[in-house]
């Protein structure tokens, strides 16, 4: 920072004001010069960036759209969409979960997803309204130490885990989205109350992480004996370098318990949208072939859930899971926030 | 009835000049000048103004619920014993430190002096990181004291150092004459002396701490930053986070009220025009081995464990590493920002600095104090206020560039200040006069006289903000706009994916770039001690 | 034509009044020093006249130029004036050569004869050029700043109390080559100091300035030996003061009857005070030689011996015992509590009572 020259004391903001004005509104990264096949659209995503952007990568190879990401939490951008209204910048909302999309959509701030879009998903996997899909699915697991527990220790269903005997043994990361639609789950299956007493159990017995990843490490090297995370968490590591996997298993709850729920990442197009026609196009790449091949064949391992594309074969099958049946559109996020907000926990 | 009345001796008349109150047509402050500083403090209350008005909108039932809770103590003690065992630690590792560079005879003095002032060139989150990557039990409280008090001693340990350097002697020699033991003279003499740099440097600890989001989450030691971290992702801007932020800025306020009240009244003047000799050097004699030992685990745990842990994962990461497609945007996005914020922040300090210097006065005083308040708020609360003022107020500036450099302009404003204040008061108002006697116009001679010489400390205190936001993490994670990642967004978006070796590049990268401005500080603090 | 005419000048702070009302001419080329002790307003009225400040009300012309009042304001970079500070105010950033070129134009800034003829007249060597102030001793800085002030040639040169920050020895040597210079140029010059000795050497019109009013202005030697008024009489010189009644041409005071100073019409008879200056009062030997019936006679009751010179307490025999003080010069100081006669050589100036 060598010396410039500057302007008299009042002038000097003046310069700088300038200098901002030139460069309001601009944002590195994002490319909005036409393109080959013209256009770009911007995609708020709270799935993990990796994933998103080969899909954004594959869509810009085959329609020459461009696509800018802006990366963050469920809720966080669920709520800035909210917050933002009409005025957003926003295209495409794709989510790791359900409530975030839940959130969005009673604030009437989706639009229709196209028919032939809807089409490509399975009725299981999209709500009855049409204003989002399904774009990948995840299963909740519990992920334990081997050398710590024996199959027979193992919880048979994810409320035992508010008994006083598992203080201290197990984790989850209740600050991310991925824990919060778990719990809304259960909130859905098991009532108000129910979940309220485990939560505050939990609060008891668990420790907290900052994401899965990190519950899954502590796992693996014995500071807690297990822990609720997402399968793909595993799946991914043990097909790399299993170094935070390598002394763990995972353990399905099954038998429609809320420990076996099975979350549905969403997608859907926002009615502010100025570039709507390039959102559907993106949206209906993702859930089609193409896009939901590379859930099948890339490193996500998480499951497809349209155009009838298999899981990767390194994953128990979504039909062998036995998830509770649950409506998507009914989880309510928010609630989960202020009831994980009383007992303490954020 | 008789007197003889002689003139007083013209020696003893010594130079009078009357101290002129700043009245007059000639004293009177720019209008432009005036205009522009009180523009800028008013928008570093948009923070605190946010979280009143917040906390008033939100009700007084819902605000006690939110703010009353067991939660909410237990941040409370989190935070409050982690800043009372760091601050502590840091003055005692920051004080010994200097005493052993500055006042013995320390075998390698100049390299430690050094070395002790390096870990201001690592982040905290960096530091976390470094431990985290050697011990990864690492919890809790110990934890979180032992990488925050090896993170932040810096900020007590180059003040005191300064001020031991200016210290005059003859006050230590006058007490040993009285018959005081050495360390009496060091306990009644010297430490009186520090206390102001010790409290200085201790506020800055403290509210770093307050601040401090990264270091703490790694280690999962929850405060109230990491709280509304938390809650900033589940409910975006919601009550409970603008209450938690309430209490938060409560905290700073109160550590700001607590460092005036201890700075107390008593003054300890300068006699003289400094001390013309170097102070006496206590022998260490046998105590040599081990105050090296020493030194060379503070440094050991302070960079050497970081640097360690680095290097580790760059090793293990390979050449790939470094050809990481979002290397290079991360790397041009943080320098353009820096450089932005760092010419907006010296251009913006200017009028509050020079109405501080060359107008005092109860008014400029006010203005100074409103631009210390914002940098005081963690940059946590400072880019939640933007982010909820720009979306109802200022939809243009919304997730735009301009927002963001104005937050980091706001959140690090004081650091160009105290450099710039110091600049200008190497451009007294006698210098002015004699140039404008001598014809140049006012701003003629702004460009001939006062901007050469202030522009040393213009310099100074930009490459002091460019440092900063280099490394800043958590009103960046709020506020860059869409598809911005800086090189602190993007470390951390690996680390907490666990992917710790991807996060390498990143993390030397922002050390690298610490390190000139951590050096110049030190060879200011230097040049300022007049050695 | 005066260079420099100011009016009725009034300057304060807030509600603080500084300046009480000055009037001052200069002449063209003359120099005059305005004295008085600190606080009385002389730094102040310099200003005025610098522009730095401004008088509410008050008038000040710069030649024939009216630079301030009656609603006419020349800001200070305007009024050609040169103004050298106390501590010379050179731009620590710039050497030598480029503080003394500052206020020239732009054309004539790289001329070094023009330097070097303006070193040379502040008698500094010109390979000064290139040094920077903080290389400098204080009367180097001075005799730059001087050099600095009068290389645009102004019609009026400020001075502020250019000397009384340097050591004794120095000080001489400065103000001689500083009084050289502007002789030399013959530039109009106003100085401001609280040392009257150098007042009085250096100028040739000086004002005695008390309390934000000027008492007296004239040449030195009117200002010495016909001060307006006993607080003017102290301060420009040692003086002896002692009560006295007049009758006639001559004042009975202690030391005897003593003469004074023809008086204006209207003066009369009655009690007042003598004014005598230390060095009209002469020791004599009262046992010695050349006695004098008319002589006081007194007791040395303290000797301070300052090797330049000794200051004398005496203590008078007459009725009253009043004690003055003396400065004695010379290597036959009388001792403690020697009889020492006084006699006063020239007459005293009268000040009546009331």
């Amino acid at each position: 920072m060598r010396v410039r020259t500057k302007r008299v004391a009042i002038l000097a903001p003046a310069v700088a004001t300038v200098l901002l004005a030139s460069a309001c509104g601009s944002s590195d990264g994002a490319t909005d010069s036409a393109g080959a096949g013209g256009g770009s659209i911007t995609v708020y995503n709270a799935q993990h960036e990796s994933l998103t952007k080969e899909w954004a990568d594959a869509f810009t190879k085959e329609s020459g759209i461009k696509v800018s990401l802006r990366n963050g939490d469920d809720f966080e951008l669920a709520n800035q969409i909210k917050q933002e209204g009409s005025a957003s910048p926003a295209d495409v909302f794709l989510t790791e979960n359900s409530p975030a999309m839940t959130v969005v959509e009673s604030a009437g701030l989706f639009t229709d997803v196209d028919a032939a879009t809807l089409g490509q998903v399975p009725e299981a996997y999209r709500p009855s309204t049409g204003r989002w899909v399904g774009i990948a699915a995840r299963s909740t697991v519990f992920v334990y130490n081997t050398g710590k527990l024996t199959e027979a220790q193992l919880p048979a269903s994810i409320m035992d885990l508010a008994d006083p005997k598992w203080k201290g043994k197990w984790g989850a990361s209740p600050s991310g989205a991925d824990f919060q639609a778990i719990v809304s789950a259960m909130l859905e299956l098991k009532g108000a109350d129910a979940t309220q007493t485990w939560l505050e159990a939990m609060k008891d017995n668990a420790q907290a992480y900052k994401g899965n990843s990190a519950v899954m490490k502590a796992v693996n090297a014995g500071q807690l004996d297990g822990g609720v995370i997402y399968h793909y968490y595993w799946a991914g590591d043990q097909a790399k370098t299993k170094e935070n996997s390598k002394n763990t298993k995972l353990h399905y709850f099954g038998n429609q318990d809320p420990g076996a729920f099975v979350s549905l990442s969403g997608g859907g197009v926002l009615k502010s949208s100025k570039h709507a026609q390039q959102a559907q196009q993106f949206l209906k790449f993702v859930t089609g072939k193409t896009g939901q091949q590379i859930l099948q064949t890339g490193t996500s391992f998480e499951y497809p859930v349209g155009s009838e594309v298999a899981a990767n074969p390194a994953l128990k099958p979504l039909a062998e899971l036995g998830e509770p049946t649950i409506d998507e559109a009914k989880l309510n996020g928010p609630e989960v926030v202020d009831m994980m907000t009383k007992a303490g926990i954020l | 009835m008789t007197s003889v009345l002689s003139p007083p001796p013209a020696a003893t008349a010594a130079r009078q000049r009357p101290r002129l109150p700043a009245r007059g047509r000639g004293r009177r402050a720019p209008l432009g000048v005036l205009i522009a500083a009180v523009v800028v403090s008013a928008v570093s209350l948009v923070p605190l103004g946010y979280v009143l008005v917040q906390t008033l909108a939100t009700g007084w039932d819902e605000a006690y619920a939110l703010i009353v809770r067991p939660r909410v103590g237990e941040l409370l003690r989190h935070t409050a014993a982690l800043v009372a065992c760091t601050v502590a630690g840091s003055v005692l590792i920051g004080v010994a430190a200097a005493w052993l560079v500055e006042r013995t005879d320390l075998p390698l003095r100049r390299f430690w002096a050094v070395l002790f002032a390096v870990p201001l060139a690592v982040p905290a989150f960096v530091t976390s990181y470094g431990w985290v990557s050697l011990y990864p039990s690492i919890e809790g409280l110990r934890g979180a004291v032992l990488i925050t008090t090896f993170a932040y001693y810096p900020f007590v340990y180059l003040p005191v150092a300064a001020v031991l350097r200016r210290l005059d002697p003859a006050l230590e020699e006058s007490a040993r004459s009285l018959g005081h033991s050495p360390a009496r003279v060091l306990a009644r003499v010297v430490l009186p002396q520090l206390r102001t740099a010790i409290l200085g440097g201790a506020l800055l600890v403290g509210l770093h701490l307050l601040a401090e989001y990264g270091a703490l989450q790694m280690i999962r030691y929850s405060t109230f930053t990491t709280a509304i971290m938390e809650q900033y992702q589940s409910t975006f801007n919601g009550a409970a986070a603008t209450m938690l932020a309430a209490v938060l800025v409560s905290l700073c306020l109160l550590l700001l009220t607590l460092d005036v009240l201890l700075r107390g009244r008593t003054r300890y003047a300068r006699l003289g025009s400094g001390a013309a000799r170097p102070a006496p050097r206590v022998r260490l004699g046998p105590a040599a081995p081990v105050a090296l030992l020493a030194s060379a685990a503070v440094c050991g745990a302070a960079i050497g464990v970081p640097f360690v842990s680095v290097g580790r994962w760059l090793v293990l990461g390979g050449t790939g590493l470094w050809t990481a497609p979002e290397l290079l945007p991360a790397l041009l996005s943080s320098l353009t920002l820096g450089a932005y914020a760092a010419v907006v922040t010296a251009a913006v300090a200017l009028p509050v600095a020079w109405l501080a210097v060359r107008h005092r006065g109860w008014g400029s005083t006010l203005l100074e104090r409103c631009t210390y308040l914002a940098s005081a708020m963690p940059g946590v609360v400072v880019a939640l206020a933007f982010v909820t003022v720009a979306i109802r107020y200022a939809r243009p500036v919304y997730q735009s560039t301009l927002l963001i450099v104005v937050a980091y302009a706001l959140l690090f404003l004081p650091r160009a200040m105290v450099s710039l204040r110091a600049g200008i008061e190497q451009a007294p108002p006698e210098l002015d006069e004699a140039a404008k006697a001598l014809g140049s116009s006012p701003v003629r001679l702004f460009g001939r006289v006062t901007l050469p010489l202030i522009a040393p400390a213009l310099a100074a205190g930009a490459a002091l903000v460019f440092m900063a936001v280099v490394t800043e993490l958590t009103a960046t994670l709020l506020l860059a706009p869409t598809g911005t990642r800086t090189l602190a967004t993007q470390f951390w978006s690996f680390s907490s994916a666990i992917d710790y070796t991807a996060a390498a590049p990143y993390a030397l990268l922002m050390i690298l770039l610490s390190m000139p401005v951590s050096w110049f500080l030190l060879v200011q603090s230097h040049r300022m001690a007049g050695r | 034509m005066s260079a420099l005419t100011v009016r009725g000048v009034h300057c304060g702070y807030g509600r603080v009044p500084v300046l009480k009302g000055i009037d001052l001419d200069i002449a063209d080329g003359g120099t005059t020093a305005i004295v008085g002790p600190s606080g009385c307003g002389k730094t102040t009225l310099l200003r005025v006249i610098a522009g730095f400040e401004s008088p509410d009300p008050g008038t000040v012309f710069i030649g024939d130029r009216q630079v301030c009042g009656d609603g006419v304001w020349v800001p200070p970079h305007r009024r050609g004036l040169g103004y050298v500070a106390q501590d010379g105010a050179l731009f620590p950033h710039l050497t030598v050569a480029q503080n003394i070129a500052f206020g020239l134009p732009r054309g004539q800034r790289r001329s070094r004869s023009r330097i070097a003829e303006l070193l040379e007249l502040v008698s500094l060597d010109p390979a000064f050029a290139d040094r920077r102030p903080d290389q400098l001793s204080g009367g180097q800085q001075q005799r730059v700043s001087l050099a600095r002030a009068v290389a645009p040639r102004p019609g009026l040169v400020l001075l502020d109390e250019p000397f009384s920050a340097l050591d004794a020895g120095l000080r001489a040597s400065t103000r001689a080559a500083v009084a050289a210079a502007l002789a030399e140029q013959g530039v109009t010059t106003l100085l401001v100091t609280h040392d009257q000795s150098e007042a009085l050497s250096f100028a040739d019109q000086v004002g005695v300035m008390s309390a934000g009013r000027l008492s007296q202005v004239g040449p030195p030697r009117q200002i010495y030996e016909a001060p307006v008024d006993l607080a003017t009489a102290a301060f420009v010189g040692d003086a002896v003061t002692l009560a006295g009644v007049l009758a006639g041409p001559l004042a009975d005071c202690a030391l005897g009857r003593v003469a004074v100073q023809p008086l204006g019409a209207g003066e009369r008879d009655g009690a007042g005070t003598v004014l005598l200056r230390p060095e009209q009062i002469e020791l004599t030997d009262p046992a010695g030689s050349d006695p004098d019936a008319s002589d006081a006679v007194g007791i040395v009751e303290g000797v301070d011996y300052y090797g330049h010179d000794t200051m004398l307490t005496i203590r008078l025999a007459e009725p009253g015992s009043a004690v003055i003080s003396l400065r004695h010069t010379g290597t036959d100081a009388p001792v403690s509590g020697a009889k020492v006669g006084l006699r006063v050589r020239g007459p005293g100036r009268w000040y009546p009572a009331g």
